[in-house]
Order: structure tokens, then C-alpha cells, then sequence
């Protein structure tokens, strides 16, 4: 009886989902692996330590490092066309604040779309937002990775603990060593 | 009227609820929006329905015209009060964080939305006691208006894309009329660009409002090192600078113009004075500064020195403003989320 009611969102349809899986890789070793980290505080160390790690235990090669220039939106053509010509996997985070934990996600999306396997690395805190947003981007079930909140405040031991737990599952996440 | 006699006010109550049970209002009773009402709202402005006046492309949503209209009449809002919402709007969209992150921030910021011009009193917006409301339709209803079309038109729902930690008092209510009669400066529509006497808004993002309450001395320096005080509060120093302004009470406005200061030379005295010391910083762990202007705590850092807390003596970074009423010598500063945009919207049918 209220259909005469307007509905103020502009949502006619809402976004389809589809899965963005890229194919997983079969091994990292000699894998090249670029790292996004969005300015966050100790996000760059998180995927240093990271990439350290998968270089040491798996023989994977750090290629790429970049830092995006806007935390709080997806990354832009350029840099996503620079980051696609030299690896093979992502790691992305740390969504670490409201924008920036949707934005990662969002990102590992495209990245996966355009066929390079992301690990995008969110502050537990986050996680209902990071859902929201695969879900705005077509893929509700997106698998993005946890780690407990907070991060910014951790001294840099703590930082590769931190990266230490997570190697597991960043390894899993883009290939399938370790599944 | 006693056609209406035999209405059943239970249908507006089931209407309303409707509308919750959508999702569609910040936590208050909203005015179902009708087709008809709706066109009354659109019929006060040139500009078409179906034009963009704001998108978030990362959540892949936009806001039209009539999205903006409807929010309005949810709001609470008559439909004169329609161009000044997308004025509001419009001023909205020109800072620079709202077409980014900034709703989605954990800061929460809130708009403060400052009318000009005759406008005001056409329309009654209160300009004078207890200015940051509640108690005046045009302000409140206004101000809800750009929550509103911020929840529903770009999506941004608290808990879900709006992560605020604990947001900001005020959010969505701020809309004050700047006291034009009783202020001895120019509006501050002027610094943002349009001739006095022009309706306009002026807006930006907030973090916080606080109160400077001195009714204490009739000497302006020491008035205005009691305001140099609150401004320099190291809490809201997250970056290298932090911009925030001044809502002044017309009796510290005219104190402070009686001793023959312009708005500039308030604002240039506060900005050669606002900041915290090396060793006060090193005390609160935010001496340290990032390349890219980012506060840390650095242990081997200088202990000499003073930071200033303003990026340079400009209305964006300090914006000014007179409202309230004339009976207390307590003013608010404002602490801005970035800096605003320095571009008042004028008001326009």
C-alpha cells in the first residue's frame, strides 16, 4: 500500500555478483610479487616483512613496491597497468581505516579481475565494511584477510610478528602452495 | 477542513514506518515523500531532475536532483527551503574530502553549513540565540536534508561504508545562519567569493566544535590568546598542520572590532600564535613528521622548536564567522576536518 512512497536511494537493481577469482598461481617460487601499500600507518612495513618472507620460504621475488597516492579510493589505471607488466600476485593493505579498508578491497577485486591472483590484508575492525564494499563491486564473497586490530600502533617487532602469522595465509591466498 | 476530519492519522504512522523498515532515515520519524510533494520541491529550481550533483564512484552510486529533492522533503524541509539545500550541496561537493573517503572516515566529520544573505530572514533561519539549534525549521531540517542525501543517495550507512569511531555531536544539524545584523565584519560568504547582501552557503567538514567562554576581560589580546588556547589543543593535531575556525558571539566579534581589528588581522594574529612546542608534542608522541606530513612519535627527535598549527593565514585554513545572540561573551571554535574549500555556493532559484 506505500508503493506511492519514492524511494530516495536511486537503487533500482543492485550489483550482480560475480566471483573475480584469477587462477591461482601453482608455485611462488621465482613468482614476482608486487606490494600496495596504501600510507597507513606501518603498512608498508607489514608488506615489506611480508614480501621478505615469501623471497626467503618460497622463493618468490619482490618486484614492485608502490604506495597509492589516494588511501581512500581504488587504484587508478596507471599505477594498476604499471603493477600488472611486473608481477604475478598482489599483496594489498593494510585496511586500516574506513575509506581505506573498502578501497583495498576494491582493489584486490580489479586485481583479480585483470588476472593477477591479491592478498588484501584488512584490520578485523573493518570487516563489515570490506564486505560491503566486494559486494558493490560484484563480489560478495571476495576473500580478503584478517588480521586482529589494531596495527598501527605496533612497535616493528610486533609488525613481523604480525607478518609472520600471516605468510600462511597471504602464500594460500594467491597460490596453491600450502592450500 | 472537514474533508481532512475524516483522514486516519494511523496511515501517516504506517507510513512512517514503512520508511524505516527500508533503511531510508537516520534514526528519526521522516516525511514520506510523495510524487506530488516531491515535484513541489523540484518545481523551486531551474535545474533539471536527472542532473548528477554528486557521485561516489568507488561505491558506484550518484546523487541526482530529484534524489536530493526527495531526501529533502524526508527531511522535513518545505520546498522553499530546496535551493539552499543544493546550495549546500553544492559548496559540499567543492571540499575536497566529501567526493573521496570522507564519509567513510573513522573521524565521522559533520558539515557545518553557514547561510548568507537575505535569505535567512525570508526563509527564518535563526541566526542568533542558540544558533547550533535545535528549535528552527530551516536549520534543522536543512541540515538533516544533506544527512539524509549523504545515507541514502551515496550510500554511506553507519556500521557498514560510515566506520566513525565515535563521530560527531552535531552530525547533520549544523546548519547556522551567520548574525549579519550584529557582526562588525564582512559575511563570510564575502571570503568565500560572493558580493555581500547574495544569498549563499558556506560549508565544511567538521571534526568537533568546543567553547571559548570568556566573559572575564575587556583586553582583546587576552580574549584572543584564550581562543589561541583552545586552537592549539594537541589532540587535534594528527598532521603536520590542522586547520579549525571561529564562531564568534557578536559581543567578542565587536570587542575585538572596537579595538579596530578586521577579521584578517584576527585571523593573522591567531595564526602567528596557534601551535604546541617540540617538547609538548614529544610529550603526546606526535613530534615526529612523515614526508608525507603524517604525526609520529619519534624518540630521537628535537626538543627545541615550535610547530605552528596553521599551514598559512588564510580563510581556509581559519574561516571566521558571527552568529549568536549579543547577551554572553562565549564563542565556539570549530576544528575543520581538512581545510574548506574558500567557495561559498550562492543560492539560486
Amino acid at each position: 500500500m506505500f508503493d506511492r512512497i519514492l524511494d530516495p536511494t536511486g537503487l533500482s537493481v543492485r550489483p550482480a555478483g560475480a566471483a573475480s577469482d584469477a587462477r591461482r598461481l601453482p608455485s611462488l617460487a621465482g613468482a614476482r610479487v608486487g606490494l600496495l601499500d596504501n600510507t597507513k600507518q606501518n603498512a608498508a612495513l607489514l608488506l615489506a616483512e611480508i614480501g621478505e618472507l615469501m623471497a626467503s620460504r618460497y622463493g618468490a621475488v619482490v618486484t614492485i613496491r608502490r604506495t597509492k597516492e589516494m588511501f581512500a579510493l581504488p587504484v587508478d589505471e596507471p599505477l594498476l597497468s604499471e603493477m600488472k607488466a611486473a608481477c604475478d600476485v598482489v599483496v594489498v593493505g593494510v585496511g586500516d581505516c574506513g575509506s581505506c579498508s573498502a578501497s583495498a578491497v576494491a582493489d584486490g577485486i580489479t586485481f583479480e579481475r585483470e588476472g593477477i591472483p591479491a592478498a588484501v590484508i584488512c584490520s578485523d575492525a573493518f570487516a563489515v565494511t570490506a564486505r560491503a564494499m566486494a559486494e558493490v563491486h560484484g563480489d560478495a564473497d571476495f576473500d580478503f584477510l584478517m588480521t586482529p586490530h589494531p596495527v598501527a600502533v605496533l612497535n616493528p617487532e610486533q609488525v613481523a610478528v604480525r607478518a609472520g602469522e600471516l605468510l600462511d595465509v597471504v602464500v594460500a591466498r594467491v597460490s596453491e602452495e600450502g592450500r | 477542513m472537514t474533508g481532512q476530519a475524516t483522514e486516519d492519522p494511523r496511515l501517516a504512522e504506517r507510513a512512517i514506518e514503512y520508511v524505516y523498515r527500508q533503511g531510508w532515515t537516520d534514526g528519526l520519524p521522516t516525511v514520506p515523500a510523495t510524487r506530488e510533494r516531491t515535484d513541489e520541491f523540484l518545481a523551486t529550481t531551474s535545474r533539471p531532475a536527472d542532473e548528477v550533483i554528486g557521485r561516489l564512484d568507488h561505491l558506484k552510486r550518484e546523487v541526482t536532483v530529484e534524489l536530493a529533492a526527495i531526501n529533502s522533503v524526508m527531511a522535513g524541509c518545505l520546498p522553499d527551503y530546496f535551493p539552499v539545500v543544493l546550495a549546500a550541496w553544492d559548496a559540499l561537493m567543492l571540499e575536497r574530502s566529501t567526493m573521496g573517503g570522507g564519509w567513510q572516515s573513522t573521524s565521522g566529520p559533520a558539515p557545518l553549513l553557514v547561510v548568507n544573505g537575505p535569505v535567512r530572514r525570508r526563509l527564518g533561519f535563526n541566526s542568533t540565540g542558540g544558533v547550533f539549534g535545535p528549535g528552527f525549521r530551516p536549520n534543522a531540517t536543512v541540515a538533516r536534508a544533506i544527512g539524509l542525501i549523504v545515507r541514502n543517495g551515496l550510500g554511506v550507512v553507519p556500521h557498514v561504508f560510515e566506520q566513525a569511531t565515535q563521530g560527531v555531536p552535531g552530525r547533520w544539524a549544523m546548519c547556522i545562519a551567520e548574525n549579519e545584523e550584529e557582526s562588525p565584519w564582512e559575511p563570510l560568504s564575502v571570503d568565500g567569493g560572493v558580493t555581500a547582501g547574495v544569498d549563499a552557503v558556506s560549508t565544511t567538514l567538521l571534526r568537533t566544535s568546543e567553547y571559548v567562554d570568556n566573559r572575564h576581560t575587556g583586553d582583546p589580546e587576552k580574549l584572543l590568546a584564550d581562543f589561541a588556547d583552545t586552537l592549539s589543543r594537541s589532540g587535534s593535531l594528527i598532521f603536520r598542520n590542522a586547520g579549525a575556525g571561529v564562531v564568534f558571539c557578536p559581543e567578542h566579534a565587536q570587542m575585538l572590532a572596537n579595538a579596530g581589528m578586521s577579521k584578517d588581522d584576527v585571523r593573522t594574529w591567531l595564526v602567528e600564535r596557534c601551535g604546541r612546542t617540540k617538547a609538548d608534542l614529544a610529550r603526546v608522541g606526535k613530534n615526529g613528521i612523515t614526508e608525507n606530513g603524517v604525526r609520529y612519535e619519534r624518540g630521537d627527535g628535537e626538543s627545541e622548536g615550535f610547530d605552528p598549527m596553521f599551514a598559512a593565514d588564510s580563510p581556509q585554513n581559519l574561516p571566521i564567522v558571527v552568529a549568536g545572540a549579543r547577551n554572553a561573551g562565549m564563542s565556539m571554535v570549530v576544528r575543520l576536518f581538512s581545510n574548506w574549500s574558500g567557495i561559498s555556493a550562492r543560492v539560486e532559484p
